[in-house]
């Protein structure tokens, strides 16, 4: 079709054609268009078909609201045509739609609504039970709005992410957010101002009437520019908001251009005062057949008409509630429409001069009458429209019926900042009863629709949150400035005061001659009828909140905002109570629903390497995430680990254990402090060796063990496991705050890597890269030496047996390590070191029956439980230990579950991790690791099985059940002491 | 709600930069004559009212600090104990 | 009334409201699921008639109208394994009971684990739930992206899947259906629903609970069962009585509604995320709780990112999905997570069905059926007896949870 002639609102340039396609066919929009404008403009009526009738749906609003205008583009579902700017080559295709959208195959859906009545399905479809599964299976079939291409990782897109910080937030970039903006911007205050349409103006933008000699796009366009110039403003066009959340945290996307470097951005701000000048959104009007391509409300046309040069209709005829409207009907016709006739639900109250303007164009209008019903099957082909009363019904042919109920305020950002509304009875609309104190509202969002108070409603908001923050401020802000705004304040209250306020509302909300309202829509995104909405109060659900849920009404894509006050007004009308009493209900986050991948921005994967990755890479390492860190698990595709673990027992392996939490405290209380959130007694620590001992919480669960090395006076060093070495400072700060101490601590977790040299020949590998006398006399097991490696590294070096064998752990710094690490290779080759991962590690340490927490332990079991109260120095109550009042409790508690090592019986079988322990139809417990040995040449385990099952006698069996989604397992095993290899320590004492 | 805490070093952040510690229960009571229900009563049992508690936090993601505030769970803005 | 054409159904008021009397044999306060079924089984099995259910605002306004309706009974412990899947095999019953479609799909859970440990966990898990019937099975990766097609299962994630427990007895249901279908039969046998009563004190003599105060004037009874939610530690808090209880804010959300490819619940602990597609089409997806007391139903913004980075990254094609809603609701953790089921607490007459953290859908119904029971008859029926509070001042935990506590049960 032909655009309309350009004018200076027009945001298109209708000579740079844009090619696109619509279910297939070949169509063509131009630069600067929406999906829906360029659709429009095409001749498409229908966009898609409704959620649940499959009616045919068009272009309702251009702002997105509803799920009538989404339409899938590219294989992205749900798309706001509205919104979405046009790009060339974009596919576009209709929604729940089964072939084209003029002619749907479930369209018939639309007959069966007598048999759909609200909440229908909860009475139908579950006698017989059996039969449930096959109603819902077709239910499911026809669940639904989009397709999404499940096949695509929807990774096309340039990302990113911004956060701001700002003293003033403004939301929306109409002339009252502009304006607000100018006025609190100035040196030392930082204002952000986010507008949802690739351009400031709001509303005024393609509004050309004539205010004290201005047009008003003209107006908007001079602020606009200087919003732009200013330094202390930063504005995002483009960028809607999702929500305002606690303490004004205002968040949003940003759409980018290829000028941007990113497609679509994800936005963060935290201000200190936030202005919302969100505008109004049209409130539909409920009449038969509301929902018919072809009506609209009347901004959609305005701007079609203003913005888009597209022709909205060819003849319109026009029921509205506001004179907004009248100025659409009156802009219109000037442009060329054939206006038929206006119809204004109220009987009086509009603008006078709209009035005789629209006489002077010849537009007949027509007072106190509305629609009734729009007529034409799959488009508007014409209107009935009537008195209030029904009594005067009139019919006019037409393509284009523009309708709403009014206006009302958008209130969803504000609802979001925690503002609270109640309904006016002079405005017809949930006016702001209370905000936050950091929080204001400008512009028509509070009913204001005289150009000039909305202008200044703009700036008195722009002064308030300046002296709202200077006020909180002082001296932040220059205090020269201060004097003249509280002048200025004072002047533009007063003037505000002279103003029009807020006109009379429009406070009809159906049209006349209703009938059932069995296809008249409260609800479009969801086809929640008027008649749904008397079903609703009839089997009980007549509040808002209750109907919403039992009639599905605002739970569409469009959410609340549009049908919100209609589904309010409705039900005060339908029960008879006033509306003054009914509350709207709450309008929840995101205000325009974000693409998932928006909002997840470039999601990096952070975690950190130890120095010595890289290598163990190269050698074949299969790294895991294990907490903060990347680890070598294993060493080859044998999950089993035989042969690391051979190695470790036979020769010896090199493990990278730098993880480890590893730290220095110092101080004259230092060792207060340890003897708080150590179980041991710390006091008996001897220099050169290392004190084993495990911390608990007050419930005596075991949660940390490691060892601590006395360095000198007041100074020690100690080791954490790697999952607490995060964790170890809040823990020592948090059981000692009371305690007014002085120490100090400082984690070295990072600075420090930590390897471990394990097995018989470790000696022999160590001694080549050090002259330190590693005699066992010189160097014993649980000592601790600081010995000079290769050229002199310094390491700190400690001779544990976690795994069972000879060991040295040396600590060094993190950047010697990979030389420290290469030295240990070359010297080891002839012994055949080899490396060896953490599952070979746990195998090695369970053999040996050492402990790993949260592998032995859980919630249920203390210390004790496990068998290792002989770390607990009971005696002590003064150092209040933490979790020593709990081990006190239990101590002698009966029937607790205990950790029993166990071995299999012969062909007992091998059972895995996981396992549980039975008795008749009772569980007893649970397998904590189990492993075949080599070295023993049977299978053992430990579990934690209740008291009961370990049983009186010497040798009690377990009976060890396994059903992973197959056949039962059951294994006998015997307990035994859970020190299964080298039960003596020999090996780790030569 | 995303509700900022005042960090007696570090000032105003947001909570996410902070780790709970739990309502304030007062000093750990001395163990000598413990009784085995008051130790779990005093880490575990407590009354809950949509009021003003004093509890700790830890700036974990800032200075290291352990501080105790007044925070109304029913808000979530720090608000001082009801007079 | 509308006119009923053929085949039409007859609308009438789900439930008659009644006036509400000065004094009943049972309150229950909380209008939820577990309050309205514990009444609905004293009603319908024990023949106590007498029972207002008191509801501050409108029933099923707290965590059972904010919940994402999830059921299993692949708990990790055989007393609550027990609970749970007779809990599971209700609904059926339910539904056929009240006459009320209570939608439940089931559709099955798989839970994904993505370390060893995590695979470890679930073997116990499967064990436990095998060894009690109950359904449960162990998968590879390949065989979860056969269940769910959208699962990434190469080595991208951040947390890549190792692992999943199917779970096919489990699965969704329409959480308000549940709520308007208890009071219906709760009504339909006697019971009075009072919405918009709000108690506001606890009438005790001597040990013994004697009635409550409300907005609404005070109400006399016998016996009181607590039965709030999220907010039954602040209605106990009106008696003073000390519960290890504590009440976090839970977030869910919704996408836009979009055609079904997702036949299953799925869930993740590494990713802190559950998702499941509802009737409607929509992916409702949740999980995420700060750990400080928190009595708001505010949504944060942290959490809303969150949640879009962990399900984009092990489910890909979700980019491409739209976030449509969030919101929060109340959950009461106890530090083993499992509930405080238990009556006389510290005051004869004192009935406490609480604690339940997020498991509260789950269990609505077969909680309230051994409320019911133990409120009846006085004594606590055998499959509650490991639920009693005492456990706590013994340091018994149940299990539910093997994660060890820090500072408290927030961590």
């Amino acid at each position: 079709m032909r655009r309309l002639a350009p004018s200076p609102t027009t945001r298109v340039e209708v000579d740079r054609p844009v090619p696109f396609r619509w279910v297939g066919r070949s169509i063509e929009g131009c630069q600067g268009d929406t999906v829906a404008s360029a659709l429009w403009n095409a001749g498409v009526r229908t966009f898609g078909r409704s959620f649940e009738y499959h009616r045919p749906r068009g272009l309702f609003d251009l702002e997105g609201e509803g799920a009538s205008q989404l339409v899938a583009i590219d294989g992205l579902p749900n798309q706001s045509a509205g919104t979405t700017a046009l790009r060339a080559g974009m596919s576009v295709s209709a929604q729940n739609v089964s072939g084209d959208p003029r002619s749907d195959l479930y369209g018939v859906l639309d007959r069966f609504d007598r048999w759909m009545p609200a909440g229908f399905y909860y009475r139908r479809f579950h006698r017989p039970y059996r039969a449930w599964p096959f109603f819902q299976n077709r239910m499911r079939a026809l669940a639904g709005l989009g397709v999404l291409d499940t096949s695509s990782p929807h990774d096309d897109a340039r990302r990113s992410e911004l956060y701001l910080n700002a003293d003033v937030a403004v939301v929306g970039g109409g002339v009252s957010g502009m304006a607000a903006a100018l006025a609190a911007a100035r040196p030392g205050v930082r204002v952000c101002l986010f507008e949802r349409r690739p351009w400031l103006g709001g509303h005024m933008d393609w509004r050309v009437r004539e205010t004290r000699g201005e047009r008003l796009y003209e107006r908007a366009h001079g602020l606009a520019e200087e919003v732009a110039a200013h330094p202390h403003i930063r504005a995002l066009t483009a960028a809607p908001v999702t929500g305002i959340w606690g303490e004004n945290l205002v968040t949003g996307f940003q759409n980018g251009s290829d000028a941007d470097g990113f497609d679509e951005r994800h936005w963060e701000c935290r201000a200190r005062a936030v202005i919302v000048a969100t505008g109004t959104i049209e409130r539909p009007l409920v009449f038969n057949h509301n929902d018919r391509p072809g009506v609209m409300v009347s901004d959609t046309a305005w701007r079609l008409a203003r913005s888009y040069a597209v022709r909205p209709g060819m003849r319109a005829v026009f029921s509205v509630g506001d004179d907004l409207a009248l100025e659409a009907a009156v802009d219109l016709a000037s442009l060329g429409i054939d206006v038929a006739a206006v119809a204004d639900a109220r009987a009086d109250g509009a603008d006078p001069e709209l009035v005789a303007a629209l006489e002077r164009a010849g537009i007949e209008f027509l007072p106190g009458y509305a629609a009734s019903a729009a007529l034409g099957k799959h488009a508007v082909a014409g209107v009935t429209i009537a008195t209030l009363d029904g009594s005067d019904e009139r019919r006019f042919a037409c393509d284009l019926l523009v309708a709403n109920a009014g206006r009302q305020p958008d209130i969803g950002a504000l609802s979001s900042a925690g503002a609270r509304f109640r309904h006016s009875p002079h405005t017809h609309t949930f006016e702001i009863e209370s905000l936050p104190a950091d929080v204001f509202a400008a512009g028509r969002v509070t009913g204001l629709v005289d150009a000039e108070a909305i202008e200044t409603s703009g700036r008195r908001a722009g002064l308030e949150a300046f002296v709202h923050l200077a006020g909180g401020l002082g001296a932040a802000f220059p205090s020269t400035d201060e004097p003249s705004v509280y002048a200025e304040l004072t002047k533009i209250r007063a003037y505000s005061s002279e103003l029009p306020g807020p006109p009379a509302g429009c406070g009809i909300l159906h049209g006349p001659n209703l009938g059932s309202g069995r296809k008249a829509f409260l609800d479009f995104d969801e086809d929640g009828t008027w008649k749904n909405a008397v079903q609703c109060a009839e089997q009980g659900f007549d509040v808002p909140e209750l109907a919403k849920r039992f009639g599905n009404f605002g739970l569409g894509p469009g959410q609340y905002r549009v049908p919100g006050q209609n589904v309010a007004m409705a039900m005060a009308q339908i029960t008879g109570t006033a509306i003054e009493e009914i509350r709207c209900t709450t309008v929840r986050p995101p205000l325009i629903a974000p693409k998932l991948a928006t909002v997840a921005g470039p999601n990096h994967d952070s975690y950190k390497r130890t120095p010595l990755h890289d290598d163990q890479a190269s050698r074949g390492g299969v790294f895991r995430r294990a907490g903060a860190w990347q680890r070598a698990r294993y060493f080859s595709d044998d999950h089993t680990c035989r042969a690391e673990i051979r190695n470790v027992r036979e020769n010896v392996g090199l493990l990278d254990s730098s993880p480890l939490g590893k730290f220095r405290i110092y101080g004259p209380d230092a060792i207060h402090a340890l003897q708080r959130v150590y179980i041991s007694d710390m006091t008996k620590m001897k220099p050169g060796r290392c004190k084993y001992s495990a911390m608990c919480n007050d419930t005596g669960n075991i949660i940390d063990d490691g060892v601590v090395v006395p360095m000198g006076r007041d100074d020690y060093y100690f080791t954490t496991s790697s999952n607490r070495a995060a964790s170890t400072v809040e823990w020592f700060r948090y059981h000692t705050r009371y305690d007014g101490w002085n120490y100090n601590l400082v984690n070295l977790t990072d600075t420090l890597a930590s390897i471990n040299l394990a097995g018989p020949r470790a000696r022999d590998v160590l001694r080549k890269v050090t002259d330190a006398d590693l005699s066992n006399q010189a160097f014993p097991y649980i000592g601790y030496r600081e010995i000079a490696v290769g050229d002199g590294i310094a390491a700190r070096c400690m001779r544990l047996g976690f795994v069972g064998e000879l060991s040295y752990e040396l600590h060094v710094g993190a950047s010697h390590a990979p030389h420290v690490w290469d030295l240990l290779w070359s010297a080891g080759e002839e012994f055949g070191i080899q490396p060896f991962g953490l599952e070979a590690q746990n195998a090695l340490r369970a053999e040996k029956g050492h402990v790993i927490i949260g592998a032995e332990s859980e919630q249920r079991v203390t210390l004790l439980d496990i068998g290792m109260g002989w770390l607990w120095s009971r005696e002590d109550t003064a150092s209040k230990k933490v979790g020593a009042p709990a081990l006190r409790a239990c101590q002698d508690q009966p029937n607790r579950m205990k950790l029993v090592g166990f071995r299999v019986d012969e062909g007992g079988g091998s059972p895995q991790d996981g396992a549980i322990v039975v008795d008749g139809d009772d569980i007893l417990g649970f397998v904590c690791t189990t492993r075949y040995s080599e070295a023993l040449g049977w299978q053992f385990g430990m579990a934690l099985v209740k008291e009961r099952a370990i049983g009186d006698g010497d040798v009690a069996g377990l009976e060890i059940y396994e059903n992973l989604g197959g056949r039962p397992r059951r294994t006998r095993a015997t307990i035994v002491p859970p020190h299964f290899y080298d039960p003596d320590g020999t090996r780790l004492r030569s | 709600m995303t509700f900022r805490l005042t960090c007696p070093v570090c000032g105003a952040r947001d909570v996410y930069e902070f780790r709970y510690g739990g309502p304030e229960r007062g000093m750990r009571p001395a163990q000598e004559d413990l009784s085995p229900e008051e130790h779990f009563r005093w880490t575990q049992f407590r009354t809950t009212r949509p009021a003003p508690q004093e509890e700790w936090w830890y700036h974990a993601a800032g200075c290291g600090v352990w501080f105790s505030t007044w925070r109304n769970p029913a808000t979530n803005r720090e608000e001082g104990p009801a007079t | 009334m509308t006119p009923a054409g053929p085949g039409a159904l007859r609308l009438e008021r789900l439930w008659e409201q009644r006036p509400l009397k000065r004094s009943y044999d049972v309150i229950i306060i909380g209008g939820g699921i577990h309050g309205l079924a514990t009444a609905y089984y004293l009603a319908k099995e024990h023949g106590i008639r007498d029972v207002a259910v008191l509801e501050r605002q409108y029933i099923g306004f707290g965590g059972s109208g904010r919940n994402t309706a999830i059921v299993r009974a692949n708990q990790r412990t055989q007393e609550n394994v027990r609970l749970y899947d007779e809990g599971l095999k209700l609904w059926p019953i339910l539904t056929d009971e009240l006459d009320y479609n209570l939608m439940f799909f089931n559709c099955g859970n798989l839970n994904l684990a993505h370390s060893e440990a995590a695979v470890n966990a679930f073997r116990l898990s499967v064990n436990t739930a095998n060894f009690n019937h109950v359904e449960s099975e162990l998968l590879d990766a390949q065989s979860c992206k056969e269940l769910i097609p959208i699962l990434d299962v190469s080595d991208k994630p951040k947390y890549p899947i190792q692992a999943g427990m199917y779970h096919p007895p489990g699965g969704v249901l329409r959480h308000d259906a549940v709520v308007w279908g208890l009071a219906k039969g709760a009504a339909e046998h006697g019971v009075d629903i009072h919405q918009g009563v709000e108690v506001q004190g606890i009438d005790v003599q001597g040990a013994k609970v004697t009635g409550v105060r409300t907005n609404h004037g005070p109400i006399e009874c016998a016996k009181l069962g607590v039965m709030a939610g999220g907010y039954g530690a602040e209605v106990c808090a009106m008696l003073d009585l000390e519960l290890p209880v504590h009440p976090l804010t839970i977030q869910a959300m919704v996408t836009q509604p979009l055609k079904p490819f997702l036949h299953h619940v799925v869930s993740s602990g590494a990713y802190h995320v559950y998702a499941n597609q509802t009737l409607k089409g929509e992916i409702a997806t949740g999980a995420h709780m700060d750990p400080q007391v928190n009595y708001t139903t505010d949504a944060t913004a942290h959490y809303f990112k969150h949640q879009a980075e962990a399900l984009t990254d092990f489910m890909p094609a979700l980019k491409g999905a739209r976030f449509l809603r969030i919101w929060a609701g109340l959950a009461d953790m106890t530090p083993d997570m499992a509930p405080i089921l238990d009556g006389n607490v510290g005051f004869d007459g004192l009935y406490l069905d609480l604690g339940w953290g997020y498991f509260g859908f789950k269990s609505g119904p077969v909680a309230g059926k051994y409320m019911a029971e133990f409120i009846a008859r006085e004594t606590c029926p055998e499959i509650l007896e490991p639920f009693a509070l005492d456990r706590f001042l013994e340091n018994r935990y149940m299990g539910e949870t093997a994660t060890t506590m820090k500072y408290g049960h927030w961590d």
